[in-house]
This record gives C-alpha cells, sequence and structure tokens, in this order.
C-alpha cells in the first residue's frame, strides 16, 4: 500500500489487517519501487497524490520493472482523470476518497479473482436454506418458492454473492442497477426492506442485516 | 456541416457584399459614361457648328464678290461644293449623290436664288422660312422627307439676299450612336469583371472567416485545447483568429485554474474526511450496537457532507463552463426504466405513482455519469416534495433534434417565492430537507450538455420540469434523412 497520509495508513493497515491481508506500507513512491523489487506482491493499492511523484508515473514504472500484480488507484481527486480510466481498462481499478471500507474491501477481492483462475462458471448459490437457481432465476428459501421480481432476484443474487460480507448503498447501485450516484434519498433502503419482508419472513431466522451506516449484510453462519 | 456547404451561394454575405459593390460601381461608372457622353456629344456639336459658321461666312464673302453673271451660279456653287467635301465626321461610305450638305442663297424676297445640294431644295427652304432663323448661330431644322434634322447656319449680305449653309446632324448621330456602343460594351464588361473579382475575393476572405466560426464553434463543446486557424497574412481576418486564439488561451488557462483550485480543495478535504471515515467505521467494528449509534449518524453526516461537496464542486465548475465530460452514447428510455425500477418502490411506500411515457429508444451523446446523477436527483425531487396520493408522469420525446425529458406531477406545485431561483445554488423551498443543490445541478448538468431546462406550474395544479438534449448526431441525421425520403 503507497500511501503518504499517516492518518488513512493506520486505519487501512488495520482494516486490511483484519481482513485476513498482510500489509506493506510505502509513505512514498521510492519506498514502494524499492519494496516492489525484494518482495512479490497480490496487489498494490496506490493514492494519486505522493509527495515525490505522481501515482500513476509510479505505476507506470513498476510496471516497467516487471511488477504485473493489479492496482487499486486512490484518488481525491474530483473527477477521474483520464489517464486513471486508461489504466482502469488494463485490468486495474480505482476508488475515490472518502470511501466505504467495505467498497475497498470489495475491489480488492475483484481484482484478485479477476488474477486468480477462473472456475466454471456457478449455476446455483447457496447461503444457509436460501437456495437460488441462476438458470430459471428462481429463489427458495428451506425448499418454499419465494415470489420475487426479477430485479429483486437481481438484488438477491449479488448479496449472496457477497454472503458474510458488507456491502454498500453504493455498490449495490453500482452493481444491481448500473448507476454511480449517491441519492439523497432511502431508495435502496425501501428495496431492501421489501426483500428482506420475502426472504426473512415466517419467523425465519433474518438472513439479511443492516449495518447502520456501513450497509447490509447476507449473514452466511 | 453538411448543412452549410448546402447553403445557396445568393445567401452568403459574399454574395451580398459583391451586390452592393457592384451596384454602387455601376451607378459610379454610369454617372462617369453619362458625363463622358455629353461632354463629346457637345463637342461634337460645337466643332461642327464652328465649321457651319465659318464656311457660310466664307460663302456669303465668295457669294458677295462674285459678279452677278453667267458664271456667278458656278462659281459659287462650286464653292460650296468643295465645303461640303470637308464635313466633319462625315461617313466613309459615300453616296454618290451628297444629300448631307445642302447650300441655298435667296433673293430679298425670299425666293429661291441658288441650290446645292441633292433634290430640287423647295422641302429645304420651306423648312427655313418656317424656322425663322436668327442671325445668331446654326440651329437645328427638320426638312420634310429626312429623319434626321439638319444644322443650318446663315449669313444676309449688303444687297439683302441670304446664304444658308445646312450639314446633316446624321453623321454627327452615328458617331454618337457608335460611341455609345462602345462605351456601353465597356461598361458592362467592367461592371462584370468587378462583380466576379469582388465576389471571389469576398468569398476567398470570408471563407477564412467561416473556417474560424466553425473551428469556434467545436471548441468549448469537445475540448478547450483547440484553436481557430491562423493564415500567416497580417490582415484582419488572421487579427482576428490570432485575437480569438488569445482569449481561448486565457479562458483556458482560467479553467485550468479553476481545476486546480477546485482539485486541490477536494483533494484538502477529502484527505481528512477519508481519515475520520476510516476511523469511524473500524471503530464501529469494535463497538457494540447500543453504543454505536452516535458513530453511525457520524458516518451519514460525513456522507452527505461529502455528497454536498462533490455536487457544489460540480455546480461551480458547470456555471464556468468548466465541467469536465467523458461522453458516451446513452439510451434515455433504457436508463429511465432502471431508475423508474429503483425509485417505485420507495415513491409507492409515499402512496405516489410512477408513470412512463416513452415509446422508443432515445439515444444522446452525454456523460453517463453525470446524466445518471442528474435524472436520479430530478427523481429526488419528486421523492421528497410530492405529497402522498399524487402522481408523476414521465415523458421523453424526440423533435427538432432534441431529447426531451418531461416530468409533470400534479402536487402542489414549486412555491411561488423560489420558482424565479429554482435552478440557481443553494435554493429551497422551506419544507425541503436538502441543501437546496439538486436542481442547480441537474441545470448545471443539462447546460453541460448544451441542453436547457425549464420548470413551471401547471394551470391545472402541480409542476413541471421539461429538459432538453440534444440528439446523438446519428439519431439526428437518421431522422433528416427519413424526413428527407
Amino acid at each position: 500500500m503507497v500511501e503518504d497520509e499517516h492518518d488513512i495508513q493506520a486505519f487501512l493497515q488495520q482494516a486490511l489487517s483484519e481482513a485476513g491481508y498482510s500489509v506493506d506500507v510505502a509513505p512514498d513512491g521510492r519506498t514502494a519501487e524499492a519494496l516492489s523489487k525484494s518482495n512479490k506482491y497480490d496487489i498494490l493499492i496506490v493514492d494519486l497524490g505522493l509527495p515525490d511523484q505522481d501515482g500513476i508515473t509510479l505505476i507506470t514504472r513498476l510496471r516497467q520493472i516487471g511488477v504485473i500484480a493489479p492496482v487499486l488507484i486512490l484518488s481525491a481527486r474530483r473527477s477521474v482523470d483520464d489517464r486513471v480510466r486508461g489504466l482502469e481498462q488494463g485490468g486495474d481499478d480505482y476508488l475515490t476518497k472518502p470511501f466505504a471500507l467495505a467498497e475497498l474491501l470489495a475491489r480488492l477481492r475483484n481484482l484478485l479473482k479477476r488474477n486468480a483462475p477462473q472456475g466454471s462458471e456457478l449455476t446455483r448459490l447457496r447461503v444457509q436454506d436460501l437456495e437460488l437457481d441462476l438458470l430459471r432465476r428462481e429463489a427458495s428459501r428451506s425448499g418454499q418458492q419465494l415470489q420475487l421480481t426479477p430485479q429483486e432476484f437481481v438484488l438477491l443474487e449479488y448479496l449472496c454473492r457477497n454472503a458474510g460480507r458488507v456491502v454498500t448503498r453504493s455498490m449495490i447501485l453500482d452493481k444491481v442497477w448500473g448507476m454511480r450516484i449517491q441519492p439523497d434519498t432511502n431508495v435502496v433502503d425501501v428495496h431492501i426492506y421489501r426483500l428482506r419482508g420475502k426472504v426473512d419472513s415466517n419467523g425465519q431466522m433474518p438472513l439479511i442485516r443492516t449495518l447502520r451506516g456501513v450497509g447490509y449484510v447476507l449473514q452466511d453462519r | 456541416m453538411s448543412s452549410r456547404t448546402g447553403r445557396p451561394p445568393v445567401r452568403s454575405a459574399a454574395w451580398r457584399i459583391s451586390m452592393w459593390a457592384t451596384l454602387a460601381f455601376t451607378c459610379g461608372t454610369l454617372v462617369v459614361f453619362i458625363f463622358l457622353d455629353r461632354f463629346v456629344a457637345n463637342d461634337i456639336q460645337r466643332r461642327s457648328d464652328a465649321w457651319l459658321s465659318g464656311e457660310v461666312e466664307v460663302l456669303g464673302d465668295v457669294a458677295e464678290r462674285t459678279p452677278n453673271d453667267a458664271l456667278y451660279n458656278r462659281v459659287v456653287g462650286e464653292v460650296a461644293e468643295l465645303a461640303s467635301r470637308e464635313v466633319p465626321e462625315k461617313s466613309a461610305s459615300q453616296q454618290p449623290e451628297n444629300d448631307s450638305v445642302f447650300f441655298i442663297q435667296t433673293a430679298r424676297d425670299g425666293a429661291l436664288k441658288l441650290w446645292v445640294g441633292a433634290g430640287d431644295g423647295q422641302s429645304h427652304l420651306q423648312a427655313i422660312q418656317a424656322a425663322q432663323l436668327a442671325a445668331t448661330g446654326p440651329v437645328s431644322i427638320h426638312v420634310r422627307g429626312y429623319a434626321v434634322p439638319f444644322r443650318v447656319a446663315s449669313d444676309s449680305m449688303a444687297d439683302g439676299s441670304r446664304v444658308y449653309l445646312g450639314l446633316s446632324e446624321r453623321d454627327q448621330r452615328r458617331v454618337i450612336l457608335n460611341l455609345r456602343m462602345r462605351f456601353f460594351v465597356l461598361w458592362l464588361s467592367i461592371v462584370l469583371l468587378g462583380f466576379a473579382i469582388v465576389f471571389f475575393t469576398s468569398r476567398r476572405t470570408l471563407s477564412h472567416v467561416r473556417n474560424i466560426t466553425e473551428a469556434a464553434s467545436h471548441i468549448g463543446e469537445s475540448d478547450l485545447k483547440l484553436r481557430v486557424p491562423t493564415s500567416s497574412r497580417n490582415d484582419e481576418i488572421s487579427q482576428l483568429g490570432d485575437t480569438l486564439n488569445r482569449m481561448l488561451d486565457r479562458i483556458e488557462n482560467s479553467v485550468n485554474q479553476l481545476h486546480t483550485i477546485t482539485d486541490s480543495l477536494a483533494h484538502d478535504l477529502r484527505s481528512p474526511l477519508t481519515a475520520i471515515r476510516g476511523k469511524l467505521e473500524t471503530s464501529l467494528a469494535s463497538h457494540d450496537a447500543d453504543h454505536a449509534e452516535p458513530i453511525v449518524s457520524a458516518i451519514e453526516e460525513l456522507d452527505r457532507l461529502t455528497d454536498f461537496l462533490n455536487k457544489s464542486l460540480d455546480v461551480a465548475e458547470a456555471k464556468a463552463d468548466a465541467l469536465r465530460l467523458h461522453p458516451t452514447n446513452i439510451d434515455l428510455d433504457e436508463l429511465l426504466r432502471s431508475t423508474i425500477d429503483l425509485y417505485e418502490p420507495s415513491m409507492n411506500d409515499r402512496g405516489i405513482r410512477l408513470g412512463l411515457h416513452s415509446a422508443t429508444p432515445v439515444h444522446i451523446v452525454a456523460d453517463e455519469g453525470l446524466i445518471h446523477r442528474m435524472v436520479a436527483n430530478l427523481f429526488d425531487n419528486e421523492l421528497k416534495h410530492l405529497p402522498s396520493g399524487c402522481s408523476v408522469d414521465i415523458f421523453l420525446q424526440q423533435q427538432e433534434g432534441e431529447a426531451r425529458l418531461i416530468l409533470r406531477d400534479n402536487g402542489p406545485g414549486f412555491d411561488p417565492e423560489v420558482r424565479e431561483h429554482l435552478f440557481t445554488k443553494a435554493v429551497k423551498g422551506k419544507r425541503s430537507s436538502g441543501h437546496g443543490l439538486g436542481l442547480a445541478f441537474v441545470d448545471a448538468v443539462v447546460r453541460a450538455h448544451a441542453g436547457k431546462v425549464s420548470a413551471d406550474n401547471l394551470s391545472s395544479g402541480g409542476a413541471r420540469i421539461i429538459v432538453s438534449l440534444p440528439l446523438a448526431a446519428q439519431e439526428a441525421d437518421r431522422l433528416h434523412t427519413a424526413h428527407a425520403g
């Protein structure tokens, strides 16, 4: 992780360690380059505004010295730079500050998954007693068929694929509706509320939990 | 730009300039030629009058001195004959009988005494007597049987008889007519040549202006780095180009400066926001639910603050026409359907009915992220302000090269006090809970895409917001060819 702000460094290191990653921190580009030469990393987190050089320049240099690990770019700039877009197409990703930890972790997982060998595409998802048939677009809980709208099914599928992990509202908006927006109304909550009404009915153990201020999680145990 | 090149030349400025220049030139040369014509005609008249007066004096002299004997007629006749050979501007094709000059001598009683010329001279004499010639300079006299008048000079002699010398104006007129014909041909060719020269030079010059206009119209809608074409010649047009380019340099500098300011402002605010949010989130994980409430609300406040920061900077940049766009092709119909899908449950919960009236895909070229946020803002606005039981109808149409998105509700309408300033920053109704940036942001995004937005209250009650955005170019072209076919 290449980040010069000490406060951000500290909480990121803590959060990433808690999520099970082992993290090396470099406060500037030179240190990052030196570390990359002596270690092989699975993933790099690079802040765009570094004290000694531009984040993009650093990434280009790292690529030149043979670092192939995917890069998650953190940017405090307002709009996404064209150069960052170029990198994004090259298999890397970006996140604008401030971000939710859940989103950072989700993007890291995505980047790592992209690099890992692809398993065969799932046709069924199973979380506890909840079962999703991805081909027939049907869901059931404890053998009981759930009456879901197509949109609710997509939402539930997204939650199931991230079972046990926190998803934020903006992640849901991005992945389920394809929109990077920040509505100042509770539109996503209403969808979750309705879905929960169908999934967690009949006094069963609630699966969809709301973590206030963070997002939602579909419990897998 | 096919419409511009296909424009008929008669509507171009070059054509108008050439028409006026030619008109002025035509009038000017016409005045000069008329003046020349008058001058030449008068000169010819004056010369022939001088000749007539001189000759009639000589003839009178000869007639007076020649004794009145048998030889008199012959002597005077021959002198008159000789004089007639010296006629000025005589036509080259000499007729066998010279009828352009005559000489008459009358007796004291006015009877014809001597006649030199074609015919018997009676009709000439009658005409002269009818005109009652004065002794002064030559005058024009119409003789029966001749289409062209004669110029006649007279002299009286001591014995009371008079001599008259007449010269037909025919040759004189022929010369002038000849001259006029040449003048006319010359004048016509000068005018046509002048028109052609003015038209082509002004068209050439104005084509530079058109190039500049065309280049300038592209600047801003795509890229501020573009410059208008300049030429090496240091004329007014290239000065215009240079001035425009210098102006663009300054604008680009200001815009870049604005970007730098907003970027560094965003950066300086976002880094601490990130740190605070991160710390709050990590501490949230280590607290039980009972103590989490203040942390949760702090995180929510932070997210609102971030959203406000983003929107403010976007609105500020858009107001300065400096919003950075990454345009792609978007189907508004599809976008509306998924937005309605997202908003419908919330609307239904509040007892608001949503209706979409859109038949076909409507493609625009625009920044996807901004358009998504703009549309979401419109829906948020309805969701926040409409009381229960109302309905919102959304119309998507394409007309006159524009995509038109209309949101019409049957709610209470806009507050009269905020209606005037709906799209300005931080204006909100008394009951509004937002930070008042919603519609300002909508306006900013629509303007940045060369569209316009308007809002009014319907007479039947309720509010209406109309957003117009230019259609994707191929869409406009397709419609155009469909109309033509």
